[in-house]
């Protein structure tokens, strides 16, 4: 069952980047990060989930198919005829090498030890990790700032 | 100590996957939004070292906390190079990384 979800994040992955449809390219960025999702809650992780599912496929989504809207649908072809031969040739050869080495290493590397997780979800955010909550408010504020700024219209003082 | 599993290193060849693909889409695109889907893919595959790792040292709470503010800095990350692409879209007319030979406002 969960090879389905692996191969469906890889597949969309793939084809987020093959495709030339700027709009088919984000709905297949959008599928994967279902699919990731999917894969955290069978790896025990429901609220990364949620956040996955619905920040990553929704948010980001409609930001990607606004700007998609907003701007032009064509992609260009890659920059050069060899990086559009070559590159492909070497991600083939990057999917074998890393199949070996996958290989090879499995089941040998050894974990750093590490103690047994007790405290639930909402102790460790609320509770240890405090200090990223702060940085996660600076984060939105920094991203309200930029985003401001950028729509900004020209006012009469700056004529 | 003991050896990760299997599963946990096929996982890491999937993020080791991820990771190239999404450096393979940084290198030929040209398009800007292509870019940034580019360092979408290269982020999916992070978050799920993440998660993949939490789940095999049995600290999935850490890792869900830690991807709660990974996945917040990625929105602000998006958001804030969508602005900058509609505004390149509106000085310049192209999306192509290779028209933009000027920070000339």
């Amino acid at each position: 069952m969960d090879i389905f979800f692996y191969l469906g994040l890889t597949i969309f992955s793939i084809l987020a980047v093959i495709l030339r449809d700027l709009l088919k390219s984000a709905i297949s960025l959008a599928v994967a990060s279902i699919f990731l999702s999917m894969i955290f809650f069978r790896l025990g992780a429901p609220i990364a989930g949620v956040f996955e599912l619905s920040i990553v496929a929704g948010l980001i989504m409609v930001l990607f198919i606004s700007t998609i809207v907003l701007t032009s649908n064509v992609c260009e072809e890659p920059s050069s005829q060899t990086a559009k031969t070559i590159l492909p040739l070497v991600m083939a050869v990057f999917i074998v090498i890393d199949a070996f080495i996958v290989r090879a290493i499995m089941g040998k590397l050894v974990a750093i030890p590490a103690s047994r997780e007790t405290l639930p979800f909402n102790e460790i955010l609320w509770n240890i990790r405090t200090f990223d909550l702060v940085g996660q408010i600076a984060l939105i504020l920094a991203g309200v700032a930029a985003v401001l700024a950028f729509f900004r219209t020209r006012g009469a003082d700056d004529a | 100590m003991h050896n990760l599993s299997a599963f946990w290193t096929i996982q890491m060849g999937i993020t080791a996957f991820l990771v190239f693909l999404g450096l393979y889409c940084l290198l030929t695109m040209r398009n800007l939004i292509k870019l940034l889907i580019g360092v979408e893919i290269i982020s999916k595959g992070i978050s799920l070292a993440i998660i993949a790792t939490g789940a095999e040292q049995q600290s999935i709470g850490l890792a869900q906390s830690l991807m709660i503010t990974y996945i917040l800095a990625e929105v602000i990350v998006v958001a804030t190079a969508l602005a900058i692409i509609i505004n390149i879209f509106r000085h310049t007319k192209t999306l192509d990384i290779g028209d933009l030979t000027t920070l000339k406002g």
